[in-house]
């Protein structure tokens, strides 16, 4: 390749037009196409995700109410109404869902990448969460239905918490055994080298040096299911009304909420689905921004 | 300026090696295996009390293996494992039934890199004291300072301790690491290579510190720097693909060694 290298080559006297001569036609015009077609693809990704947003902004902003935040949603037929119970609703489920995940996903990644470093049972459930971490997440609704509504008989909160906390579990593992390897194999051994045992080296040292990873994969987790819809067709459903407080019936919940509304006839309906749609996407975002700013944070340190 | 010359200037301002000191580790038979592969191979040597004993030898020698096997930190690694015997005060190290944590309280470790924990200043030297023993408040105060003291960092850091430890400079996280190894009152401090990381000032200042704490603790120190051996060290001990090839003190290894290879390593012909 040096051959081909005008900087490293021979000068030729009087040769102006040295990568000309140099560089086979060929390759610029192939060189030309690579960046046209990298250039155009991206544009129009961009274009795209850029009206998808531009319209959920336009559409959105016009059913902004502060009524959004305190009206239930409103029966077929009726005028006005908000979103309240379906914001209340969603924030419950997503906080169950993350509640039951955290611990699970925070232990699980942790043997993985401490106690089971490089044995077989390691390797074959990071292949299985791996597997979970991509499986279509309305067979994992089908699954909480099978396991939990049928059996108690009736749509409820627990079923969409634990719905939602299956979805996020193998995120919160894989961040979390990532940013444990990301810690030096040396920090362990002061650890041990002071005559720690490796529970403590765990403890004091290895998740305390990789709490802000670790803290990011969570808010990743929860953001990946604050909008997930399919889950919950199966297990919370939906209604028009407070829930109750044993969490037992339909919970109303956002995703649902825009599903049906959206796909109602009533103007006010799918005003309503618009701006929670818009609401979803501005948490997410911000859920994200943060999520950056806490792995910002633990660099500067 | 010849290598032999600067080495002799090196050698110029150290204590002279006490032969007569007692025994404080004694190496027998010691093999070592990564795997398959033969890592150490029938290594003989002791390591005198309150002296600074030098491993040397090119990358890959087996020097800081050696140095691995006196804490047993290599058994954090399942397949590495060591043969033998290593005698600390006539108690074999490599026995299984030696409670690991405790031996690691009696030998001391201080790494490479620094390795200060993600917490402040006065935690950090309080970590190994806080495993074991519970200590009042005012006692644990006092064995922080004493410890920071020895390690040459409390002036710098006694306002300050709060503070978090991956806050300081380099130099100072490795003598945080010191003052952490000889807060916990050990035996025997082993340095694996602990300046490759530092800059010379910083380095002048850990040298120093070894020199101070030659009084009250056995030492072993890895080290890729010949001229560092010559200045810190009592006793020097010469390894050389997995074998020992000559242990004699400092002097003797620089200015007379009874081997061809030793000769051929100091001078700088290999390695």
């Amino acid at each position: 390749m040096d051959a081909q290298n005008p900087i490293l080559a021979p000068a030729p006297a009087g040769a102006p037009s040295l990568r000309a001569n140099r560089v086979r036609p060929s390759r610029r015009v192939a060189d030309k196409i690579l960046i046209t077609a990298s250039t155009a693809f991206t544009m129009l990704g961009i274009l795209v995700l850029g009206s998808i947003l531009l319209m959920l902004i336009v559409e959105g902003l016009k059913g902004f109410s502060p009524l959004l935040f305190t009206q239930p949603t409103p029966g077929p037929g009726s005028e006005g109404g908000g979103i309240a119970n379906a914001i209340v609703g969603s924030l419950v489920l997503t906080f169950l869902g993350i509640v039951i995940a955290t611990p699970v996903g925070l232990m699980a990644g942790t043997f993985l990448a401490e106690y089971g470093r490089g044995s077989k049972l390691a390797d074959l459930i990071r292949f299985l969460n791996d597997i979970l971490l991509s499986a279509p997440s309305i067979l994992i609704g089908l699954f909480v239905y099978t396991l939990m509504v049928r059996p108690m008989g009736t749509y409820s909160g627990w079923a969409g918490g634990v719905a939602l906390a299956i979805i996020a579990t193998p995120v919160i593992v894989r961040t979390t055994e990532d940013m444990l390897r990301l810690v030096p194999s040396q920090m362990r051994e002061a650890g041990a080298a002071l005559g720690a045992p490796p529970s403590h080296v765990i403890k004091t040292i290895t998740w305390r040096a990789a709490s802000a990873g670790i803290v990011t994969g969570i808010i990743l987790a929860l953001a990946r299911i604050a909008g997930e819809t399919a889950p919950l067709l199966f297990t919370a459903l939906n209604n028009n009304n407070w829930f109750n407080a044993n969490l037992l019936g339909g919970i109303p919940n956002l995703p649902v909420m825009i599903y049906q509304f959206a796909l109602s006839p009533y103007p006010n309906w799918q005003g309503l689905a618009w701006a929670g749609a818009l609401l979803i996407t501005i948490t997410i975002l911000a859920l994200s921004v943060i999520a950056r700013l806490v792995i910002k944070d633990q660099r500067a340190r | 300026m010849s290598p032999t010359n600067s080495m002799s200037s090196a050698l110029s301002g150290r204590n002279p090696a006490d032969e007569s000191a007692p025994v404080r580790i004694a190496v027998k038979d010691l093999n070592f295996y990564y795997g398959q592969f033969h890592g150490l191979k029938n290594v003989n040597l002791n390591f005198h009390d309150r002296q600074v004993t030098a491993l040397i030898g090119p990358s890959g020698c087996g020097k800081s293996t050696l140095l691995r096997t006196f804490n047993r930190i290599y058994s954090l690694y399942p397949e590495q494992r060591a043969t033998g015997q290593i005698l600390l005060d006539g108690q074999n190290v490599l026995d299984a039934k030696v409670d690991l944590n405790e031996l690691r309280a009696r030998v001391g470790m201080v790494f490479q890199k620094p390795t200060p924990f993600p917490m402040s200043i006065y935690d950090n030297v309080a970590f190994g004291l806080r495993l074991y023993e519970r200590l009042p408040k005012s006692e644990l105060d006092g064995r922080v300072e004493d410890a920071l003291r020895k390690a040459a960092l409390w002036d710098e850091v006694k306002d300050k301790m709060k503070q978090a430890g991956t806050g300081l400079s380099g130099g100072q996280q490795q003598r945080l690491c010191i003052a952490r190894s000889v807060a916990q009152r050990p035996e025997v401090i082993l340095f694996d290579e602990p300046t490759s990381a530092l800059d010379p000032i910083s380095t002048g200042r850990i040298e120093e510190l070894i020199e101070q704490l030659r009084t009250e603790f056995t030492i072993v120190i890895v080290t890729h720097n010949m001229q560092q051996a010559a200045r810190i060290s009592q006793f020097t001990a010469f390894m050389y693909l997995g074998e020992l090839i000559e242990f004699a003190p400092t002097t003797k290894i620089f200015m007379n060694p009874d081997k061809r290879q030793t000769q051929d390593y100091i001078t700088g012909r290999f390695g």
